[in-house]
């Protein structure tokens, strides 16, 4: 007989485990507010035990009886226990004493699934039966399943009806003596090697069954027979590949492709089935497709690189766009990482279409484009790039500048030229750097007539060194001239500016290794400028030693 | 009352069952003295006692065919099963049913009840004999086995009736439903195989003599049940968890969605097919991975019923239909549902094949398939789980009556329980239940069979006296 203190710690469990149901939906379990919330829990469950030994609720419609005392009721549909526990066919739920904090954190998970829309393929009474808690017990009402109510009734009747009548049963019964003796089937006792292998085929089938199905799905393919068939295979093959990328299998993946190529190749299918296989083929390669492949790039799983380049293999153009795409949507490096070398391969087959990622409006998008542009290193890129030299974002104009170098196309010198005068002192470098990988005539005077403007003096030593160091790539009479000329000159205003020049030739004439440098070099061995005098001696050094 | 040494026993009740199989099957072996005896006893005593304080008992009993320690049924896993069965078997043999321990042992008491366990086998009366050999032995009292009583189980039976009706009132809606194209719930699914698995984990042997009904007219929908059943109770052999059993009862009732797409007039064809009616009929299994993906899309469950209705024919050698053009090692699944596919096809009435075979000749035709066609341990689960005599076999007493297996034995194969339908007249009697293993005051049996017989020719179903 329920007290009115059992009732109260009953309604007190009922009020915990409503607000439960919602805090547990809406937090990680690592949450501090989601782990009190099961300890609160617990606790009045634990004030309960003190008194009873089990609490057990009977579930209505839109009330829930603690005995004969009703501790909850809610006419409302929404936000109602009673009836989010009733619609299942649960209709009778009981805690145990001893109920453990797993377990009560088991059951909260359940009841704070949002059936509605949540994909669940199970109801709450299914989710209970698979815990099998050993402390909460439940009895549903399977009317609930019921398809036909007489089915039982009715086929009950019928097989009554079909008892035999006497004359069978005597004649069974003389027949019987007639019968032959009974065979000899014995019980075959187990052994620990039948257990073993027992064991051993248990843990096998583990393992996804998803190859297996494509398997079959494939050899369906070999004996389908006609239109629809074939229609409904291939729509199969489609979807074993979608759920392979949703379920991060891309091994599995890459096999059911390679088994639709083999497949599109065999002479024994009908050439419009082969056809269709074909465009099933290029689905690989569609937006789709492309953003579950994203999906396991960017999930950390690992993933073979033979694997990876026979993926690629398989795709075709298409693949550009929906990848360029993804590219700006990646979350780890490594996923970038793998979309990255993917339009490396790809984009030689459309540099036209890889280019236009250099519109996308995210900088790191354009700035990893141009990488692949230039890792492509087809000089057709070259038209698109120059406009990326003279992006609003350093990081992509440093990147354009770059890869305009490594393309090596005169097309470029007219922007690079331009760049050597960027406001940011990086770009000024690299644009100098990407001159001298072009290396060619051109591009030298692009420098000379730089460092022979007056205002190049002003720039940092270190910009200045870049550019000298640079031009040292020309080994020819003109550049060291140049550089024997800078060196001799002196200059009766903004002295440092101007030795930080000569400090720069020296160093550059060391790098090309010109004796006939060396009487200059010499006499400025002793130079008051500190400076000038470490870079003179070092080229000395290097010109004479060789370091 | 449920206190923390309950749930402590019911986390060490495995190891307890198993440890004491282990020191009966060391003792049978060697002298009580020996070391390999007493390392077992002290294992034993190390994992017991701590159980055993001074307000606590241990209480070991077995029901049926489990076990059960203070109440709770002890669920084993598949490493102990062997050490599991024998000390079904060894308490069976002396009429063992329960045995209580009230404080803590010594290694002396479990030397004690070692012998008498050990010499009561070789008793004319072992419960008696073993009484009276752990009589000395204070903590420890016994029980004997109790027998569970027809009558008891008019309700359990009412319980298992309607499940199974439930389940083939499904079936065929859902059947119904797929051929007219409307949507089916897997919840609902979920549910029914659910109540399958619950009533096979306690009671077994009454479910699957629900299979014994083979209603003609709905062959289809029974079939599929039957299968599920006969599959789920292979798998709760095997050592399946719940889950698993759920998912194979599940995949089990689909096995044969594909004959949705047989003609009618080839399904119910009355004569034998000929070829181009084979050629189709050996298309289900196609049919069926079409229906199933159709239906409900990719995931675990339609993945696993697919593969089985694609290769529930297919053979354990690959031999069967459909020919597939390269070997691949059959589901797990797919073996079991193909032999429970089997013994009930064979056992059953269907159009193409009219005359279903007696299950005892059913599973003496499996024997013979037995490494070849079917898989060969997976079999030795299954005979042992049909029995020699399976329920439903029609059978001849040497009393001179007729009567129909109605409950195996597992420790006397040969001897199941028989409801009795005629007298040694061959007068229909009501059915009286008789234990084959009853000897009368000589020690002779008071009845055996001598003949068994096909119970379909005389449309003897034992499904009548079960309903």
């Amino acid at each position: 007989m329920e007290t009115l203190e059992d009732i109260k710690l009953a309604k007190d469990i009922i009020q915990a485990l409503t607000k439960a149901k919602k805090t547990i939906r809406m937090y990680p379990d690592n949450n501090p507010i989601y782990i009190k919330t099961i300890d609160d829990t617990l606790s009045r469950f634990t004030d309960f035990f003190n008194l009873r030994d089990e609490l057990s609720l009977r579930i209505k419609q839109n009330e829930i009886f603690f005995e004969t005392e009703q501790i909850y009721h809610n006419p409302e549909k929404d936000d109602n226990l009673a009836l989010f526990l009733f619609k299942d066919g649960l209709r009778e739920l009981s805690f145990k004493k001893g109920l453990t904090k797993e377990e009560l954190e088991g059951f909260l998970r359940i009841i704070s699934l949002d059936f509605d829309r949540e994909a669940v393929d199970d109801d709450i009474v299914t989710l209970l039966w698979e815990k099998d808690f050993e402390n909460i017990k439940y009895i549903a009402d399977e009317a609930f399943i019921l398809e036909d109510e007489d089915y039982e009734s009715r086929a009950t009747t019928e097989v009554k009806e079909k008892a035999p009548g006497i004359d069978e049963l005597h004649k069974a019964y003389a027949e019987a003596f007639r019968a032959e003796d009974v065979r000899e089937v014995s019980i075959v006792n187990l052994t620990d090697r039948d257990l073993q292998l027992l064991v051993k085929e248990i843990e096998r089938d583990m393992e996804d069954k998803i190859w297996k199905l494509s398997e079959i799905i494939f050899e369906m393919l070999l004996h389908a027979e006609g239109t629809v068939e074939y229609e409904d295979i291939l729509r199969f093959i489609k979807d074993l590949i979608v759920y392979c990328l949703k379920q991060v299998d891309f091994k599995t993946f890459v096999d059911i492709v390679k088994m639709t190529k083999a497949a599109s190749e065999n002479t024994a299918l009908p050439e419009v089935v082969s056809r269709q296989i074909k465009d099933l083929l290029s689905f690989i390669s569609s937006d789709e497709t492309i953003r579950h492949v994203a999906g396991v790039f960017d999930s950390g799983v690992e993933i073979d690189e033979n694997v990876l380049n026979e993926y690629t293999e398989f795709l075709n153009r298409n693949a550009i766009t929906p990848f360029i795409s993804a590219l700006g949507e990646m979350q780890s490096i490594q996923g970038r990482k793998r979309i990255i070398n993917i339009l490396i391969h790809l984009g030689k087959k459309d540099i036209q279409t890889l280019a236009r990622g250099l519109q996308d409006s995210r900088w790191f998008v354009v700035r990893n484009i141009i990488y692949i542009l230039r890792h492509i290193g087809d000089k057709r890129a070259v038209e698109h790039l120059l406009n990326s030299a003279r992006h609003a974002d350093i990081r992509v104009r440093r990147e354009a500048i770059k890869a305009l170098g490594e393309l090596k196309s005169p097309l470029a010198l007219q922007t690079l030229r331009d760049s050597l005068d960027d406001s940011d002192p990086s770009i000024r470098i690299s644009s100098v750097k990407a001159l001298g990988s072009i290396g060619s005539e051109t591009a030298k005077r692009i420098i000379l007539e730089r460092v022979s403007k007056k205002d190049f003096r002003n720039r940092e030593f270190n910009e200045k060194k870049e550019f000298y160091e640079t031009l040292s790539r020309w080994t020819d009479a003109e550049t060291a001239d140049f550089m024997l000329k800078t060196l001799r000159k002196r200059s009766l205003f903004k002295r440092s500016r101007s030795d930080e020049n000569r400090a720069c030739a020296a160093y550059s004439l060391g790098l090309i290794g010109n004796r006939d440098a060396l009487p200059v070099l010499e006499r400025l061995k002793g130079s008051k400028n500190k400076l000038l005098r470490e870079y003179v001696n070092a080229a000395i050094n290097r010109i004479e030693h060789g370091r | 009352m449920v206190d923390r040494e309950d749930i402590a026993i019911t986390k060490d009740s495995k190891d307890i069952i198993n440890q004491l199989a282990v020191i009966i099957r060391t003792a049978q072996i060697h002298d009580p003295n020996n070391v390999a005896v007493l390392t077992a006893i002290e294992r034993f005593i190390n994992t017991v006692n701590p159980h055993l304080s001074s307000s606590s008992t241990l209480h070991l009993e077995l029901v049926g065919e489990f076990f059960y320690l203070n109440e709770s049924r002890v669920r084993f896993p598949m490493e102990y099963l062997l050490n599991f069965d024998f000390l079904i078997r060894e308490f069976r043999r002396r009429g063992l049913g329960s045995i209580t321990v009230s404080g803590p042992l010594t290694p002396v008491d479990i030397q004690a009840f070692l012998k008498a366990f050990i010499s009561s086998a070789f008793s004319d009366e072992p419960f008696s004999a073993l009484s009276e050999g752990v009589e000395d032995i204070d903590p420890l009292s016994i029980g004997p086995l109790k027998k569970i009583k027809e009558d008891g189980q008019y309700d359990i039976r009412k319980v298992v009736k309607r499940t199974y009706f439930n389940a083939v009132s499904f079936t065929k809606g859902v059947i119904n439903k797929i051929r007219s194209g409307e949507r089916v719930s897997i919840k609902k699914a979920k549910r029914v195989v659910e109540s399958l698995v619950d009533m096979i984990l306690q009671e077994e042997e009454l479910l699957v003599g629900m299979t014994a009904i083979k209603d003609y007219d709905e062959y289809t929908y029974h079939h599929s049940v039957n299968v599920s059943i006969l599959s789920v109770a292979l798998g709760q052999r095997l050592g399946l968890s719940r889950k698993a059993l759920t998912e194979l009862g599940l995949v089990a009732i689909f096995h044969d969605i594909g004959k949705m797409e047989v003609p009618a007039e080839i399904l119910n064809k009355p004569t034998n097919f000929n070829e181009d009616e084979w050629r189709i009929m050996k298309r289900h299994p196609f049919w069926g991975v079409r229906a199933i993906l159709k239906l409900k899309g990719l995931d675990s469950i339609s993945i696993r019923t697919a593969i089985v209705a694609f290769e529930h024919h297919l053979n354990y050698d690959m031999s069967g239909y459909p020919k597939v053009s390269k070997r691949f090692d059959l589901d797990f699944y797919s073996k079991i549902v193909s032999l429970a596919d089997q013994y009930d096809a064979m056992t059953s009435s269907r159009v193409y094949s009219r005359i279903p075979m007696a299950p005892d000749k059913a599973l003496s035709v499996m024997m013979e398939r037995a490494g070849t066609q079917l898989d060969p341990i997976l079999f030795k689960f299954f005979i042992n789980m049909i029995g020699v005599f399976p329920i439903g076999t029609l059978v001849l007493l040497d009393t001179k009556e007729l009567g129909l297996v109605y409950g195996g034995n597992t420790m006397f194969h040969d001897r199941p329980r028989v409801l009795i339908i005629t007298d040694d007249r061959g007068n229909r009697i009501k059915g009286t239940i008789v234990d084959l293993t009853k000897k009368d005051s000589s020690g002779r049996f008071l009845r055996t069979i001598v003949k068994t017989m096909d119970p379909n020719k005389y449309r003897i179903n034992l499904a009548e006296y079960l309903l």
